[in-house]
Formats: structure tokens, sequence, C-alpha cells
């Protein structure tokens, strides 16, 4: 029956597009050339008439459609005028070393000469993209959501599918089936039948109607939800609007999506509240380390985070020269950078122990100015040398975008964070627990008297802590210009936050330090939705304060003589 | 100070010599009158309020070098008193005093924050002082010791949210830093769209604090909120708080096209710090771009990035320091102190007086064919101007696409929303 009325249209079609009812064709593959119907539709005078080129280019399949409507979306299309002509061209991604390129002509992929044989040599920043403005740019973009329907892509393809089930155009079917029977990947025909679907829920049949509500509940379809929603709102209202079955499946099917969503908006909130907590812990483990074990008050924490972004970013800079700005340099800068960021941040943290601190060890109020000293002298260190504007650290592209699961959408960036606070943490157990540094690390922290008497050069002992807490602090940093800003003041905005998490925690113990952001980060994510991110943040700084008016020592009480 | 007097007969002879050529070339020196410079240029706001220092000198060496201000019979060059108030606001009030008091200038451009100007407000209206604010803002206030050349509310939000109904967007989701003129704006905005027929449970509003970086339950939110389609985000947050902001909104897979944000704090200077291809397709609105193409912009720019090079204000004795050329452009309250300074300078000369209260009738009314097209200084100390919409480059510059011309600033809310009251 759905086959039948599919062919139907299919017959329908040539008569519909006479009638200038567009986009309703499947493939139309005579006719010109997809490169020359783009030359005219660049060309061509007034916005109707190049939006009826564009529809025209619906159903050809030839990669340059996407690359020039991408392109024309982008401003990238650029024209060529000489006395007697005007030549819509790209420009060539190769490029000379004064960011010149070649013109390569829409119309046969050849380079624009000016004499034959010598091509002519464009200035982007000097050239006039082709006009077009946002009515022009949504049919681009429609043209090339159909075309993305086959897109190579399977996110494109799917960001297609969705975009246009939601417009609820019937003309659009015929394409959608044509597709499902043909696509094989999972995620793709789900939203196929989600977009059919959708599209169908307004039909006028009302089996074909009820069926495809049922399908969207089924289908567990968020998209649909405000749709179902307004319909079944308006059909409480008034009862005579849709025939009772209609009436019913609305309902149900609302409340099947809607639970659906329950579930999905609590897995959401501890996805992000273990995210949060896992950006609390990078950021505080070093300075769990320099201020838990070592009773050190490192103001310049936050510093040393600050050092390891920018090592992020020169790192950046300098794989940016090598390989020429390629993406290849772009996608593997990142790995090295949060190498350096270690190295550079615990040298630094290394010249400090030996210059201030370890005249200090003593005099816990002196180091506490000492190193705050030092934080300033750092940010206008810094301030002079990269500028007091933030600096632009790019994300690889293994790290922008995210990963959907049951409609929630889990970021790249914020799984890498969970991912590297997970292994971080892991490391440094191990790095105490399991090797004799880290033996060493613990007698002099518990009793560094008795450890001195037993042999053990505390001095060397205390250097290497510092360097580790501080070298964790860079990793930190590297880790955080994947989220936020990188700039001088990036200390400034998280060591209150670490200072927190390891004074909650209890002093002296990891595993405090790791609960203690676990508990701060999904509070605050659970509060967030209802009191607003202002309101919830002071929430959760009123309840650390009242808890640790009942438990002074934090979650994990550290017994140590050294701390009495 | 680099006051000269200079006998009688020299003066008119410098004065005729003055017209057409400029009187600073001459090598001798000429009357000057002391101008004050009120912007951050350490804390915080220095990142932004520099860019107003720069632009201020540069207009004042602009003035300079056409023969200074004629004021009654006599000719006058600019001096400028620079003070760094520091992004601190009670410091801005006691540089205020200063400048008023202890240096005695002729008027103050100034202040970036509506914090700051709030707290210069009761000193210029002390000491009857003037001063040209350049900033948008949220309206609500009116001094008659402040020319507001910034846009106000309905030059900047209303048309931008008119826009957005035009383009067909239902529902709307006011994001903002936690602070009086999002928090103003917003609340403005939220009766004018319940005016326009949006209900209530299709605006969604939202603050955040200074320096939020965690934006992760506001994207799921907004995505939930565009889960249905026809919706918008306008944004008033503030500084590099958009950093995260963006970057979280480009991962969870919004774009432009599902859901446009309009920002009224980026501007083309703010891209210096800001990654633009995180933004491009979203939309700015202001009244003034650097990509307007008129023959008084594309001078303005040129001009401006030239003086970059050898900064200096001709004619004085007065070095320009800290200035940074590089990847320098130009942007909406830069070419707003810039009107400022040549609205005062053609009232000072049609009042023939330095005199606070003359200059300020005859400001009213004052006419200049600037960079982004005629202004007007109404009697409501606000200006007429051309507001314009542009969309997000990958360069950092914005494409207009869609101009409104000669919209009159108006700050009090209920005036242009025909009710009793929109403040508290």
């Amino acid at each position: 029956m759905k086959l039948i009325s599919a062919v139907i249209r299919l017959f329908w079609m040539p008569i519909t597009l006479v009638a200038g009812q567009l986009f309703s064709g499947a493939a139309v593959t005579t006719g010109p050339s997809a490169r020359s119907l783009l030359t005219q539709a660049v060309l061509a005078d007034g916005v109707v008439e190049k939006e009826r080129l564009l529809k025209e280019l619906v159903g050809y399949e030839d990669e340059i459609v996407e690359q020039v409507l991408g392109a024309w979306r982008g401003g990238a299309v650029f024209l060529y005028e000489t006395n007697q002509s005007r030549i819509p061209f790209l420009l060539d991604t190769q490029s000379d070393t004064n960011g010149n390129a070649k013109g390569i002509r829409i119309e046969d992929g050849r380079f624009i000469e000016l004499t034959a044989g010598s091509p002519a040599w464009f200035t982007p920043s000097e050239l006039t993209p082709a006009d077009a403005d946002s009515s022009l740019r949504k049919a681009i973009k429609t043209t090339l959501d159909l075309y993305s329907l086959g897109h190579a892509n399977p996110k494109l393809k799917l960001a297609a599918i969705v975009k246009l089930g939601q417009e609820q155009n019937a003309n659009y079917l015929p394409h959608f089936q044509k597709r499902l029977q043909i696509e094989t990947t999972p995620e793709s025909r789900r939203a196929l039948l989600e977009a059919i679907a959708l599209t169908r829920t307004i039909d006028s049949d009302m089996k074909t109607r009820v069926a495809a509500i049922m399908d969207l509940g089924a289908l567990r379809s968020l998209n649909s939800i405000s749709l179902l929603r307004t319909m079944d709102d308006s059909a409480r209202k008034d009862p005579g609007r849709f025939d009772p079955e209609t009436t019913r499946a609305l309902h149900h099917t609302r409340l099947t999506i809607e639970n659906y969503m329950w579930w999905g908006n609590l897995w959401g909130t501890l996805f992000r509240g273990l995210s949060l907590s896992a950006v609390l812990l990078v950021a505080a483990l070093g300075l769990a380390i320099t201020f838990g074990l070592m009773g050190i008050i490192n103001m310049a924490h936050g510093e040393f985070m600050m050092i390891g972004a920018y090592t992020t970013y020169v790192t950046q800079g300098c794989f940016d020269k090598w390989f020429g700005g390629t993406a290849l340099g772009l996608n593997t800068y990142f790995p090295v950078a949060i190498v350096a960021s270690f190295v550079v941040a615990a040298l630094a943290g290394l010249l400090m122990e030996r210059g201030i601190i370890q005249f200090l060890y003593r005099r816990p109020l002196e180091s506490l100015l000492a190193t705050w000293g030092v934080s300033l002298l750092l940010q206008q260190v810094f301030r002079h040398t990269f500028g007091a504007a933030n600096v632009q650290v790019s994300s690889p592209s293994w790290l922008s975008g995210s990963w959907v699961l049951s409609d929630v959408p889990l970021a790249y960036n914020r799984l890498f964070v969970v991912l590297f606070a997970a292994s971080t943490v892991l490391g440094v157990y191990l790095l105490l627990t399991r090797t004799s540094l880290g033996l060493l690390i613990r007698a002099v922290m518990q009793n560094r008297a008795m450890a001195s008497c037993l042999g053990v050069k505390t001095s060397h002992v205390n250097m290497m802590t510092f360097a580790l807490g501080s070298g964790l602090a860079g990793t930190a940093g590297a880790c955080l210009s994947q989220i936020g800003n990188v700039g001088p003041s990036l200390g400034q905005s998280y060591i209150v936050d670490c200072f927190m998490v390891v004074v909650l925690g209890g002093i002296g113990n990891t595993l405090g330090t790791v609960s203690a952001s676990l508990g701060v980060g999904v509070t605050d994510q659970i509060l967030q939705p209802w009191l607003g991110a202002v309101m919830g943040k002071i929430t959760v700084l009123a309840a650390i304060i009242l808890f640790l008016q009942w438990r002074p020592a934090g979650l994990f009480a550290t017994r140590s003589r050294s701390l009495d | 100070m680099h006051t000269f007097m200079k006998p009688k007969i020299h003066l008119s002879f410098l004065l005729a010599a003055a017209i057409g050529s400029a009187a600073a070339w001459s090598g001798t020196a000429a009357e000057t009158v002391k101008v004050g410079i009120l912007h951050s240029l350490s804390g915080t706001m220095a990142i932004s309020e520099t860019s107003l220092k720069d632009v201020l000198l540069f207009t004042f060496n602009e003035i300079n070098k056409s023969g200074g201000i004629k004021a009654g019979d006599k000719n006058y060059l600019i001096e400028p008193v620079i003070v760094d108030p520091a992004s601190n606001w009670p410091l801005f009030a006691e540089k205020a005093e200063q400048l008023l008091a202890k240096d005695k200038v002729s008027v103050v451009f100034g202040c970036w924050t509506s914090v700051s100007r709030k707290s210069v407000l009761p000193v210029f209206e002390r000491l009857n002082g003037l001063l040209f604010y350049p900033v948008q803002y949220e309206g609500e206030e009116l001094s008659k010791n402040i020319f507001y050349t910034a846009e106000a509310v309905n030059q900047q939000a209303i048309p931008a949210v008119d826009y957005m109904l035009a383009e067909g967007k239902k529902k709307f989701y006011l994001l903002g830093s936690d602070y009086v003129y999002p928090r103003t704006t917003n609340k403005i905005l939220k009766q004018y769209l319940k005016s326009k027929g949006i209900p209530e449970e299709d605006i969604e509003e939202i603050y955040t604090p200074f320096g939020h970086t965690d934006y992760q339950t506001i994207v799921a939110s907004i995505k939930k909120f565009t889960s249905g389609g026809k919706a918008c985000v306008i944004s008033t947050l503030n500084g590099d708080t958009n950093v995260p902001f963006f970057k979280e909104f480009a991962n969870a897979g919004l774009t432009s096209e599902n859901c446009p944000v309009v920002s009224f704090s980026i501007s083309e200077d703010e891209f210096r710090g800001l990654p633009a291809k995180d933004l491009v397709g979203h939309l700015g609105c202001w009244t003034y771009f650097m990509s307007l193409k008129t023959s008084e912009n594309s001078k303005f720019v040129k001009d401006f990035q030239t003086w970059l090079k050898d900064p200096k204000v001709t004619g004085i004795d007065y070095t320009v320091s800290g200035v940074d050329g590089k990847g320098r452009v130009t942007c909406s309250p830069m070419n707003l102190s810039r009107m400022g300074v040549h609205l005062w300078k053609q009232a000072v000369e049609k009042a023939g007086s330095f005199d606070v209260d003359k200059v300020r009738d005859a400001l009213i009314g004052q006419k200049f064919k600037g960079p982004a097209g005629e202004v007007t200084m109404q009697a409501n100390h606000h200006l007429v101007n051309n507001v314009y919409i542009g969309e997000t480059l990958a360069t950092g510059q914005f494409k207009i696409i869609k101009t409104f011309n000669g919209v009159g600033g108006e700050p009090f809310s209920e005036k242009f929303l025909g009710t009793k009251s929109a403040s508290n």
C-alpha cells in the first residue's frame, strides 16, 4: 500500500515540478551537468532564480555539488570579473608562502589563467565572496541536506535526515524511502524511520497517522516530543480535534517518550557530574600532593596549570609550523603537548622548590606569602610574553564533537578528561604504593626526621615530590585548554576550587580528593537545572562550609604526626 | 601643562595660518584644552577598554592635525589626560573626581561597564562635569551630565529580536552573565517578546557567573529547548566565558542553522581573543561594523591602522605609550567613542566656549556623518543611529545581513514598550 503511493508520487513528479512544487523529485540525472548548474546558480540574478537553480541540483550525486555549495555557504566562492565575463571560482587548497592561491573554475575544474599556461594567483583577504544571504543559505542548506541523505560521511547523513524529518514536508517522503531501501547503518535507518513517521503524523489517512505515532513511541523519538506534546495538549483541550484512535496513540506515545526522557536526563546529569568531577580532580590532584602530602600552601598551583596550558599553546604553534598548518599537525600535537606540559611545569616546580620552598618547610605562613608572590610574578611574566588577551588553543578533530549514547551527547573532550583523570589517579596511586620513590615519598611525608635518620635524602625526596605535584598541575593545564580559556588568569579561576576539593577531601588523603571532587561535581550538576548556575554554586559552597563545621578534617581525616 | 601665552599679534597671525593648514605643524605651541580619558588600562576590563583609549588618542590626533577646536576666536589643541581606574569600580569615582577637580578637564570620555558609570555619575553631577559613554547598555538612566553615544536597548536588543521573529523563530533562550546589563536587558526583552505573542513557556532566562567554565547543563537544556526547532539564543554573555560556551555548544551538535545565537557583547575587537571559527554563522547586532562599505569607514579604518604604526598626538608635547599595533580592528564602541569626540568638538565650536552648560545645550541636535552613516544627538542625550545585524565570518569579521535605518536611542523601556513600567 505504502509502496504503491510512493510509486504514484514518483509518476506525479514531472507534473508537480512543472507546477512549481519543488524538492519533490527523485534523482534527476539527465540535463545539464552539476558544474554548469552550479555556475549558473552563483551567477544568477536575484535570490528567487538562484533558489530555483539550487532546487534543480537536488538529486545530483556529484561530489562537486557538496564542495561548491559548502564553500558558497561559508563564503568561499569568489567571482573573477573581466570585461567580458564573470567566472565563479574556488581557491586551490595549495597556497604559496604569501598565502596566495590559484583559482579553480567551478565550470570545468581548471585553473583560471591570465594567458595560456600562466595561472592567476589570488590573495584570499582581498577577495569578496559571492553573495549568500540567510534565506539563500537556507536554500543551499536544504539542497545540501537532500544531497547529504546519501553522504559518505555517516554523521552528516544523520544530521540531514533528522533536519529534513523535522520539516514534515510530505515531498521528502520519496527521498526517505528510496534511501531506506539501500541504507545499511542502523543509526541512519532509525533516523529515516523516524523522519518518515514524523512526516506521516500529519497524514490525512487515520491509519497511517496512528501507525506513525505508535512508530515514534517505539523509536523513543525525542525529536518529535514537542510536536506530540502540542498535539496531545490540543487534543485534551478539544476532544473532537482528532479521532479517538489518534488521541489515544498520542497520549500513549507521549508518556512512553517522556518516561524515556526522564531516564535520559538522569543519565545525562550523572555524566555531566562525572565530567565536572573529573575536571576538578585533574586540577586538584597536583595540589593534593603538594598541599595534601607535603603541607605546602602553594598559592602558585594555578599558575603551574597556566604554564601547562601555555606549553600546549606553544607546542601547537610548533607543530603548526613543522607540519605546515596541515590537519596532521593539529591532530597529533596534543599527546606531545601533555608530556611537554608535564616536563615544563615539573621543571618550574623544581626551580621553585630549590629557590624558595626548601627554606620555608617549617614556616607555612611565609610559604603562603612567598608562593602567592610567585603566582603574581608568573602571571605578569606570561602577560608580558604572550599578551593580556587569551591565546587560542584549537582542539584536535578527535576531541571535537560528541558520541551520542541513548540520546545524551557525550562530548569527546569531556570523555577525554574523565579518562585522563582516571588514569592519572591510577598512575599516582601506583607510583606512591608500588615504586621505591613512592615508598620514600610516603616515609618522608609521614615522619621527615625519622626518614632522615634512616638515611633518606629528604631534601631530594621533597624536590621530586614537589616537581611531581607541579608536573601534574601542568598536565591539568593542558587538559583544561581543551574545554576552556587559556589566558594569564587561567590559574586564578581554578585555585579556589582546587583548595576546596583538597580540604573537603581531607588533607593528606588522595582518596579523599577523589571522593570530594566526585561529590562536588555531581551535586553541582544535580542542583544546576533547578537553581541555576549562580545559586547552584552558592549552595554547593554553603554546603561545604557547613560540612567542614561538622567535620573540620574533611571526608577522610588522616592521622599523622607531621600534621598534628 | 603646556599652555603658553602668546603675544596677541602673533596669535592672530597664527590663527590665519591655521585655516587650511595645521596649526601644530608651524612648530609653535597653540592654546590647549584638557580632555580626560577614564578607561581601565589594567585589570579584567583592560582588554576591551585599552582599545577605546587608543581610538580616543587617534581621534584627538585627527582633530589636532586639522587645526584643533575653534572656540570663540581661538584655536585649541586637545591635550589628553589619561587616568587608569584599573577595573576597580570605586576607583572610577576617585579618578573622575581627580580629572574634574584637580586636572580641570573640559570633558571626559570613559567607562565601559554599567557599574563603573553608576559609580562616577554622582561625581559628574556634583562637579557639573561632562561624560561621554560609548558602550551598549541597559538604559533606565538619564543624567544631564552624561551623553550616551552607546546603543540603548531599543537600538540593539529589540532590532535583533525583531530580526529573529521575522526569521520565524518562536522560542527564545535568553542567556547572560549575571550582572545589571543582561538582567535589565532580558527583563525588557521578555516583556517585549510577550507583547509579540510569545508565550511565557517559550522564553527561558538563564544567568551564569563571570568566569563560568562549565556550560554542560546549560547546553543540554538548550538542546532540549531546540528539539522542536524554531529556537534561538539571545546571549549577553560577557568576555571569555563565550569560549567554553561556544565550544560546548558546537560539541553538542548545535549550529547556527538549527539554533542561531545572537550575541550583544561580541564585537570585532573581542575576536582578537576568541576563536571565531567556533562562532561562524552566529549573529551580532551593533550600530557599526568594521566591514561596512562606506568611504568614511574605509578612511577611518585605514587612518587608524596608519596611526597605530606611529601613535602620537600632533601638536602637543605628549608621548603615546602602550599601544599594541598587532592585529588591530575597529568595532562599535570604538566608533562611538570617536563619534562622541567629534560631536563634542562641533558643540564647542557652536557654543564658542568650553563651558559645560553651554556645550550641553549646543550638543542637542548636533549631526555628524560617521563611518556607519549620519548620527544625530537627541534631546534625551542618546543618538539616532543606523542599526546593523551581521553574521560572523571565520575571519572574525561580520557580514552585514540587515540594516535598520535611523533608530533613535530611547533609554526608558516604558516609552518603546508602551507600558507603565519595566524597571523595578
